[in-house]
């Protein structure tokens, strides 16, 4: 049971890193928090599920989406290309 | 064990979102995640050693650890305030710089210096 | 060159994976129990020496209440800290929440932003939810000691019901809850209030955070609903104006 949520928020932590739209990236990110939530109470810490719920789920979702939405949303970058044609101009 | 190893792997690929990727709001992604790894790690571990909620009822024994609960809580809370201040951190960067991307900051600070 | 500098990185990374396999395989591998001695404890004593039935509650505020001073300090500087570095930064914050001393004119065309995007449905919910909300949360809050939740858990949601309140309402309404002065000042006020409690117990000749409520002749957890309330309305308070401060208001 345990191994099942934790393969699931490997996944969706992979799916934070990687995706381009940073706007997913932080739905995703409250869904890791939701999915800890209920491995908290499965192991028996109600109170740390009560806080992990309230705060990654509420209270840092609003700090991203501000952060986002005064920003940008996009992020265009991450290509390999790019990153060793930077290297290679340095040298 | 296979949780452990699970959970390193949560861990590495937190750490790979800080050190791998360069914009500034993933790392800051990955801050959240290796957060969320660690408090994981404690309560899997506190939990091995009971079966029951530590809220002590009649009848209640067999608890399981209550002290690395109320660590994690305590960290839940202090990773809250570390992603508040990293991201306002990162707004402040934007308005100067106009990107997220570090290397592009990087070769505008070496462009002024 | 490129092919030599990939080879020199594969290599890296080759010694990087031996390390971490020599130094985490034997973690993973160890079978040492967890020790018991802290839950036995807890288990067997904890409830006569702090008279809550929550042992979290006891530990978080009772046997390290230190701690949670300091967590709270730290939450403290965090806000401040947060709204100060971005009031100083541009006009995206809230009216009212960043520097009075900026140009209010900065502030105005963000707010009718908001404004535009809002619709009926968010209105009508939020508004009606917000109360029921800060009930929910006043209850984790003061029963913090017999069941899941706490001053902080407690404070959280409180938050949210004032964020509630503030997306919800019109600019006219019953409450005055959504603005900046009054959460400024039901910060300070509470942050004072657990300081004075923390030091309460040096005047009457216990230690820092002694439990002066169990030397006055009450019940042992009284003190513990007394910290879990001020820790709840301090933590309300800070996060609600940063929460305020960053999605605007209803004008």
């Amino acid at each position: 049971m345990v191994i099942v949520f934790l393969v699931l928020l490997i996944i969706l932590s992979a799916y934070t890193l990687v995706t381009r739209d940073l706007l997913y990236g932080v739905i995703a990110l409250s869904a890791i928090s939701l999915l800890s939530a209920l491995l908290f109470y499965l192991l028996h810490a109600p109170d740390v599920a009560i806080t992990e719920a309230a705060v990654g789920a509420g209270v840092s979702t609003v700090i991203f989406v501000w952060a986002i939405r005064a920003t940008e949303r996009f992020s265009p970058q991450d290509r390999p290309e790019k990153r060793n044609g930077s290297k290679g101009g340095k040298q | 064990m296979i949780e452990r190893m699970l959970l390193a792997l949560l861990f590495l690929i937190g750490f790979w979102g800080i050190v791998g990727i360069r914009n500034i709001i993933k790392k800051i992604f990955g801050l959240t995640i290796i957060n969320n790894a660690v408090v994981i790690l404690f309560i899997l571990e506190g939990s091995r050693i009971g079966n029951q909620v530590p809220i002590l009822e009649e009848g209640i024994e067999n608890i399981v650890d209550p002290v690395p609960q109320a660590l994690m809580l305590t960290a839940i809370v202090i990773g809250v305030c570390i992603t508040a201040l990293a991201l306002a951190l990162a707004f402040r960067l934007y308005r100067h710089s106009g990107t997220f991307d570090i290397d592009q900051i990087h070769r505008q600070v070496h462009d002024v210096t | 060159m490129r092919s030599k500098i990939t080879g020199l990185f594969l290599f890296q990374v080759f010694l990087c994976l031996v390390t971490i396999t020599l130094v985490l395989i034997p973690l993973f591998w160890t079978d040492i129990p967890w020790p018991t001695i802290a839950r036995d404890h807890m288990e067997n004593f904890g409830m006569a020496a702090s008279g809550a039935r929550n042992m979290v509650s006891a530990i978080y505020l009772g046997y390290r209440v230190f701690d949670t001073l300091g967590e709270t300090i730290v939450l403290l500087v965090a806000v401040s800290g947060t709204i100060g570095i971005i009031a100083h930064g541009g006009d995206v914050l809230a009216k009212g929440f960043g520097d009075p001393s900026r140009n209010e004119s900065l502030y105005q065309e963000k707010t009718t932003l908001v404004k535009k995007q809002r619709t009926a449905l968010l209105e009508v919910v939020t508004g009606k939810l917000g109360p029921v909300v800060l009930v929910f949360g006043f209850y984790v809050m003061l029963f913090g000691h017999l069941s899941p939740g706490g001053g902080f858990q407690g404070g959280v949601v409180v938050a949210s019901g004032i964020v509630f309140l503030a997306l919800g309402g019109r600019a006219d309404g019953s409450t005055r809850l959504t603005e900046a002065g009054v959460l400024a000042k039901l910060e300070s006020i509470s942050f004072l209030l657990l300081i004075l409690a923390s030091l309460s117990g040096v005047v009457f000749g216990g230690g820092f955070f002694a439990n002066t409520l169990a030397q006055a002749g009450m019940p042992e957890v009284g003190f513990i609903v007394l910290l879990n309330a001020i820790i709840g309305l301090k933590v309300g308070a800070g996060i609600g104006f940063m929460c305020i401060a960053m999605l605007g208001r209803a004008e």
